[in-house]
């Protein structure tokens, strides 16, 4: 199993091929995506942070279902003004989507509750492929489904995680195929342990992730939620210093120390690190910025130029271990 | 402590003659409490450790091939101990002799102009720097000295060197030379594009057909994307970069028809480690093995030389 592969975005996924030989093809491969690249046959996985990752995936996933007359499924006992990651959206009225049936909001007790209320596999399988069928009726091109699944995880007398593998194994098998159906499982990333996060990853096929922030096939800028800051990919030079700098303004708060993510960077020039110390000087806090993953060759450059040169910068993680990315780490 | 910066050459013919300067020199530093360094040979280590007797253990020796690596890395570190004693109130003395025999006359060159640009970039530090040549070096690198050296050491006196030349003027003498055309056989790239990602991926292309080592590819890439970024802003169209390979080294050339100001620093004097200081050339000159920059009215060029490794690398031990 090449789970190397995992953490290479989809953008670069030319690349891919061509690195690993081929080998990419051959062997069970994890997609990552951005939320609006989430296409009918994915079931995908979503361990959010916290509820401003979960507003920006979600919030997407739904908006943009209702923008382009998609039916939008819900299992939620939230109204559908509350809807969980769905923050209200200028102008846009979700109970008016109820109305026409475009978004169906289901409460748990109608869609997976067994007859003595606790989490029943085999109802949500029949609810996803009732309300599939429903959508293709009603002349919807394709049916976007969510739910979050951490209530089961911390459902009191839970066996084990088998019974939940099982449930996601077998709606993996119902909606890869499908030319209609896209699914996100969302589970709070805190709700379980580690192992348990990573086995319930791995019946996905697909990582969702936010919308990146950039990304014009050479930069990509991605916003990370835990800990705070960029995911930062590709090729950083003068061409893209501007728009760099903007995202990192955009997450510059007080009190809140920025991360980048270099994992993916191929390269950074030297007005680009000039950048970065600019910054990180102008900060209010002390903490500076904090440069995790660095790839070995870029690490090289800064240490040669020096980092007593650049002030405000720390080295942060090591580069993770090959497996080990993804969303649900 | 405002020390004054000395930088003295001290020519000897023999043991003798050598001990004669050094000895006192180091004694002097041992005494007032300064770090001292040795850099040298084996020989001449033994011979000082024997006559500074239980004051050598005071004396740090740095092997001479080791610590004169590369000009710009050489130089940077040397000057960032300087000024970190020198805000401690204390002193760097060095004795430096460089392995003269056995480097290339490109090399050679760029030393020589250590020695000059050490004049301006230590100034304020205080250090003592005292280099001994023997007089059995070629007569150029003496003479060469007592350009770059604005004292001479006899015995215990220095001496104003009537030969010591401005240290800017000195490094522009080092370039008069015109450089030798590029070879036919190079490979040519008109830059017309702002967005140097498709030039990273021409190097990248040319370098791995090459032996260059790959940590070197990277600094390459950072390299050129400097060089052709500052064609960009300040220079003038047409660029051109040629990449082509010579005895030991990969040769990447940028060319412009602009001119750089003559007050250009040329990125020789490493910047100030306290604050976020713009270190472009400067850098460049770090990450490559020699920087080679002619300027005028005729354009400008920087050839960007990289050593390949005499050995291929080993792969999968």
């Amino acid at each position: 199993m090449q789970r190397a592969s995992k953490s290479y975005p989809a953008a670069y996924a030319g690349q891919i091929h061509a690195n690993l030989d081929g080998q990419a093809m051959d062997s069970w491969f994890q997609a990552e995506r951005s939320v609006n690249a989430i296409r009918p046959g994915d079931h995908a996985w979503l361990a959010f942070s916290g509820e401003e990752e979960r507003a920006h995936i979600i919030g997407d996933f739904v908006y943009d279902g209702l923008a382009t007359e998609e039916k939008v499924v819900y299992v939620t006992d939230a109204p559908p003004d509350r809807l969980p990651g769905v923050r209200p959206r200028h102008g846009i009225e979700l109970r008016s989507y109820t109305d026409t049936r475009q978004l169906r909001v289901i409460p748990r007790e109608q869609a997976c509750l067994s007859g003595r209320g606790r989490f029943d596999p085999d109802r949500m399988l029949r609810t996803l492929e009732r309300e599939v069928d429903a959508a293709f009726d009603q002349g919807f091109r394709a049916v976007r489904l969510t739910t979050d699944f951490s209530w089961v995880l911390n459902e009191p007398g839970r066996s084990d995680l088998s019974q939940m593998l099982g449930c996601e194994h077998q709606f993996g098998e119902a909606v890869s195929p499908s030319t209609m159906a896209m699914a996100i499982c969302q589970v709070d990333k805190h709700a379980c342990p580690q192992d348990e996060l990573v086995a319930l990853r791995d019946t996905h096929e697909v990582l969702v992730e936010v919308n990146p922030e950039f990304d014009d096939g050479i930069l990509r800028i991605v916003r990370t939620f835990e800990p705070h800051g960029l995911r930062v990919e590709g090729e950083l030079d003068a061409a893209r210093h501007a728009v760099f700098a903007e995202k990192l303004s955009l997450v510059t708060h007080e009190r809140r120390r920025i991360h980048l993510d270099f994992s993916r960077l191929r390269f950074i020039d030297l007005g680009g690190l000039n950048l970065l110390a600019h910054h990180a000087t102008g900060l209010p806090t002390d903490d500076g910025l904090v440069l995790d993953h660095l790839p070995a060759d870029v690490e090289n450059v800064i240490d040669m130029v020096g980092w007593h040169r650049l002030p405000g910068l720390a080295r942060g993680q090591e580069r993770p271990f090959p497996g080990a990315g993804g969303m649900a780490s | 402590m405002s020390e004054t910066f000395s930088h003295r050459v001290l020519p000897y013919d023999g043991v003798d003659d050598f001990l004669a300067g050094a000895v006192p020199f180091l004694n002097a530093g041992i005494d007032a409490g300064d770090r001292v360094l040795v850099v040298t040979g084996l020989g001449s280590e033994v011979l000082l450790r024997e006559a500074l007797g239980p004051g050598a253990g005071e004396v740090e020796f740095v092997d001479a091939n080791q610590w004169y690596a590369h000009p710009s890395r050489t130089l940077a570190d040397c000057l960032g101990d300087a000024d970190r004693l020198c805000e401690q109130g204390r002193r760097l003395r060095v004795l430096g002799e460089p392995a003269w025999t056995g480097r290339r006359p490109l090399e050679v060159l760029e030393w020589q102009r250590v020695e000059a640009i050490v004049n301006v970039a230590f100034a304020e530090t205080g250090a003592a720097i005292l280099c001994p040549y023997a007089r059995t070096l070629p007569a150029g690198v003496v003479a060469s000295a007592r350009r770059t050296h604005p004292e001479t050491l006899r015995g215990e006196q220095a001496l104003d060197n009537p030969s010591y030349v401005d240290p800017w003027a000195y490094s522009a003498m080092c370039d008069q030379e015109a450089l030798p055309d590029a070879p036919a056989r190079a490979e040519r790239l008109d830059i017309v594009r702002p967005d140097l990602f498709w030039l990273r991926a021409w190097v990248t292309d040319y370098a791995r057909r090459t032996p260059l080592a790959e940590e070197d590819l990277q600094r390459l890439l950072v390299a050129v994307t400097e060089v052709v970024t500052n064609a960009l802003r300040h220079g003038a169209p047409p660029i051109v970069l040629r990449m082509w390979m010579e005895p030991g080294e990969l040769v990447c050339e940028v060319k412009d028809d602009g001119f750089w100001a003559t007050d250009s620093a040329f990125g020789l004097i490493p910047p100030r480690a306290d604050g976020p200081g713009r270190f472009g050339l400067w850098a460049v000159r770090l990450l490559c093995s020699i920087v080679q920059i002619r300027t005028g009215k005729g354009g400008t060029t920087v050839r960007l030389r990289l050593s390949l490794p005499s050995v291929p690398a080993v792969v999968g031990v």
